[in-house]
């Protein structure tokens, strides 16, 4: 049944990735060179609903919340290297199996390689752990946890500006 | 098709789904779980020799909600591709040729790189654009906001400098 459900959940997110183009290599290098922010629009906008929607879910007690732990100098690394590897292949790891599925050989490349950058960090993970994990680890904290308030003051409002601004962003302007 | 408005509202249906039904979404901890059971249906002796991959990879099996919902990923995709018929085969996509020249083994070679890094950065930083910028970010995770700021500002200097931009124009 969970399986069944996870199916059915990742088939709505890979189609929704489908349909709006996110595994399209022109469109996530255009909004990466700043030249078409359609993608990030589609982004903001994700966020947005999901700012509101999951603290609503949360003030109702109804959400299975799982925040990830900061690491403050390991997750600046992390996210250079992972925007490098977003910026050569125009895929995430995501996309790029919604990019495979749609047929693009550079996609199944960039899963094949994803494959390997994971198997080779795992084997990399006790010294890597030893280096930059044993120091500036604050756990899984939040913006709303920190000033001590509750989530859906912040999340709210913070989500209606992120649709705002998704509203105000210059799409496709400029030639294609 | 659907526009950047009804894709995004769509994404962030799926996670509020999801938050409220299991737990928040992620991708890249599928790629290390393949990883462990293939390795590990190859190689037993190599795979349990990983802590890492034996933590990822509980049981060495692939019959669970969290890879279902990847392995859902593609699935979606390709129902979505048949009724909207956007298959493609090309191997060099159009921004890149025009950079860098239709050599289609060129292309693959940094596909692989971008990909090596991809995973290497997500699961370094314990998540990718799913995890940490779609579901952390809307669950006002300081970790996710970090990485989605690093990732962000490193991809546009990235592409800005690899497609030459501040030089031409």
């Amino acid at each position: 049944m969970m399986l069944l459900l996870g199916l059915v959940l990742g088939a709505a997110f890979g189609a929704a990735l489908q349909l709006s183009g996110a595994s399209s290599h022109t469109k996530i290098t255009r909004a990466l060179r700043l030249k078409d922010l359609t993608i990030i629009k589609l982004i903001v906008v994700a966020i947005g609903v999901g700012l509101i929607g999951v603290h609503l879910l949360d003030l109702s007690g109804w959400a299975n919340m799982k925040v990830k732990d900061l690491y403050l100098p390991g997750m600046i690394v992390a996210g250079l290297i992972f925007g490098v590897g977003f910026a050569v292949s125009g895929y995430c790891p995501g996309t790029a199996l919604v990019a495979a599925a749609e047929g693009k050989p550079d996609a199944w490349v960039t899963v094949l390689g994803g494959l390997f950058g994971a198997l080779v960090f795992a084997f990399m993970f006790p010294d890597l752990e030893t280096i930059l994990f044993s120091f500036g680890e604050y756990g899984p904290v939040t913006i709303h946890g920190l000033l001590g308030i509750q989530g859906s003051i912040l999340a709210i409002p913070l989500g209606g500006f992120c649709l705002w601004l998704a509203a105000r962003l210059p799409g496709s302007g400029g030639a294609q | 098709m659907l526009g950047w408005w009804a894709g995004g509202v769509a994404i962030g249906v799926v996670l509020i789904l999801a938050v409220a039904l299991v737990q928040p979404i992620g991708v890249s901890t599928q790629y290390v779980v393949l990883d462990g059971v293939l390795l590990h249906h190859v190689l037993p002796d190599v795979a349990s020799k990983s802590p890492y991959l034996a933590k990822t990879a509980p049981g060495w099996t692939l019959a669970t909600y969290e890879f279902f919902f990847v392995l859902g990923i593609p699935l979606g995709a390709l129902l979505a591709a048949m009724v909207t018929s956007r298959f493609s085969t090309r191997v060099v996509p159009s921004e890149w040729s025009k950079r860098f020249g239709s050599n289609p083994g060129h292309r693959l070679v940094w596909s692989f790189v971008g990909g090596f890094l991809l995973l290497f950065g997500a699961r370094f930083g314990g998540g990718c654009t799913s995890g940490h910028m779609i579901s952390g970010v809307s669950q006002l995770a300081v970790s996710s906001l970090v990485f989605s700021v690093a990732l962000f500002a490193s991809a546009i200097m990235t592409a800005r400098w690899l497609y030459g931009d501040g030089r031409k124009q």
